[in-house]
């Protein structure tokens, strides 16, 4: 119960941190992606159908503020845990380097993705700008070190 | 691990396909309706959210404002007490100021030179005895030098110096009854001594066995008195006494006309100023003056420039 409610208050909580973040200290649209980030997260600690399901939702969630391409966030999202559930087989992600490196990996994958998503059902190819770009995946690195490190602690106690 | 990857691809088709499904349908009216429905179930988030934070970030510009008011709020405290202590000082200079500019238009008997001093203690035990005056021998007080105050817009007799200290200066009041000085009547220029009886009456002795006294009148410095120049108001008849018939002479009760109690400024008649002192400037009213100075019954003041001689009748 505990857990479901922990869980919970993580889901929402993590949406509002997106929300919060991306309206008040977003600069040239460069800010970390906390829930891809989270679902990277959770997927590497506690396997891929977590990590699917958290980011699933929380693509809908990224989806619903979208005009068009509804469901490219949750597609998104929910590859990238896939991904990284099936990578942590054969790459040690409980340590923060690996998984630093996968987040960077997979934030640029993303941009990558949600732009072929874009080509292919809108014919245009979505791209944000080359600063987010270019910023994000050092942000989402950081970010995501940070969380493995809090988790970390957060067991070892 | 084979069961948790037959989850994880199942579950990676359902979604996959799910998202593709939302992907490939046009923006029709379900899926706008969806849209809205989650955008109702999740903008609250937002909602609140921003309202929240509204409220938490404009709370160090409340807090700062608010300390702001408090710092504000004690210096115009601050500044209402010093206007306050102000207003209590310019009430008290302006009532000082009416009664300088009243005792300014007055003059001083001529022959001596005169010096204002305020009052600046009483003696709380014999409160008709004595006071003590900012002046002293740094501004050529001297003893016996006579001592006048102003009383609506006159100088009548207050004392004399008895004690000259280099800054201050004890003036013995006429009430004291230590105090004595030759006087007359105005009535009929009868001659008698008013001594002090320690109390707020005076007592004029001596006076001629069979004159015909009456209350109200004047009573004045004699010229014969050694210390106060002729012709000062010492004050009014308040009661003749029922003649005693063992003695030759009547005596009359006198409401002095210098009110001990009321006292503030004075002005002491020295036998010559300081060195270095220059004379006061002449002063020309600017303003008419708020009570006219009445006019002397007798006629000019004359001292002589010598220092006086302490009378051996006023001694007693």
């Amino acid at each position: 119960m505990i857990g479901f409610l922990r869980g919970t208050v993580i889901f929402f909580g993590a949406m509002f941190l997106q929300w919060w973040w991306n309206t008040h200290l977003a600069y040239w649209g460069a800010a970390p992606q906390f829930l891809l980030v989270l679902t990277i997260l959770i997927a590497a600690r506690r396997g891929p159908v977590l990590g699917m399901l958290a980011g699933f939702g929380w693509g809908l969630y990224l989806d619903v503020a979208r005009a068009e391409l509804f469901g490219a966030s949750a597609l998104t999202l929910t590859l990238a845990a896939y991904f990284v559930g099936v990578a942590r087989r054969q790459v040690d992600l409980r340590a923060p380097g690996p998984l630093a490196a996968t987040t960077f990996l997979c934030t640029l994958a993303a941009f990558v993705g949600l732009g072929l998503i874009g080509l292919t059902f809108t014919k245009s190819f979505e791209w944000s700008s080359w600063i987010a770009v270019i910023m994000t995946p050092f942000l989402n690195a950081v970010v995501v070190t940070v969380a493995s490190l809090a988790w970390d602690a957060r067991r070892d106690r | 691990m084979q069961r948790e990857t037959r989850i994880a691809n199942i579950i990676l088709g359902a979604l996959s396909a799910l998202s593709l499904l939302l992907l490939s349908l046009p923006l029709s009216t379900p899926v706008r309706s969806f849209k809205a429905g989650a955008g109702y179930l999740l903008d609250p988030l937002a909602y609140h959210g921003e309202a929240g934070y509204g409220r938490i970030a404009g709370l160090p510009d409340r807090i700062r404002g608010l300390l702001q008011a408090d710092i504000e709020n004690q210096g115009l405290r601050a500044e209402l007490k010093r206007g306050e202590w102000l207003a209590t000082t310019v009430s008290s200079l302006s009532l000082e100021n009416d009664r300088l500019r009243g005792a300014l238009v007055l003059k001083a008997p001529a022959g001596r030179s005169p010096a204002w001093v305020h009052v600046m203690e009483r003696d709380p035990v014999h409160w008709y005895r004595s006071l003590v005056v900012d002046a002293g021998s740094d501004r050529g007080v001297s003893l016996n030098d006579p001592v006048l105050g102003p009383r609506e817009g006159r100088l009548v007799a207050v004392g004399r110096v008895v004690d000259v200290r280099p800054n201050t200066s004890t003036v013995l009041l006429l009430t004291d009854e230590l105090s004595a000085a030759a006087a007359y009547l105005s009535s009929g220029t009868l001659e008698g001594l008013v001594q002090g009886q320690d109390g707020p009456r005076l007592r004029m002795n001596y006076l001629n066995a069979e004159s015909r006294l009456s209350e109200g009148d004047s009573v004045y410095t004699s010229p014969t008195s050694a210390t106060f120049p002729p012709d000062v108001l010492i004050g009014l008849v308040a009661k003749v006494n029922a003649r005693d018939p063992f003695l030759t002479f009547q005596s009359v009760e006198i409401a002095p006309a210098a009110d001990a109690s009321s006292l503030q400024e004075l002005i002491i008649l020295r036998a010559k100023p300081p060195e270095g002192e220059s004379k006061p400037p002449v002063y020309t009213p600017v303003f008419p003056a708020i009570v006219p100075a009445p006019k002397a019954p007798a006629a000019s003041v004359h001292i002589s420039s010598t220092p006086p001689v302490l009378n051996p009748e006023e001694a007693q």
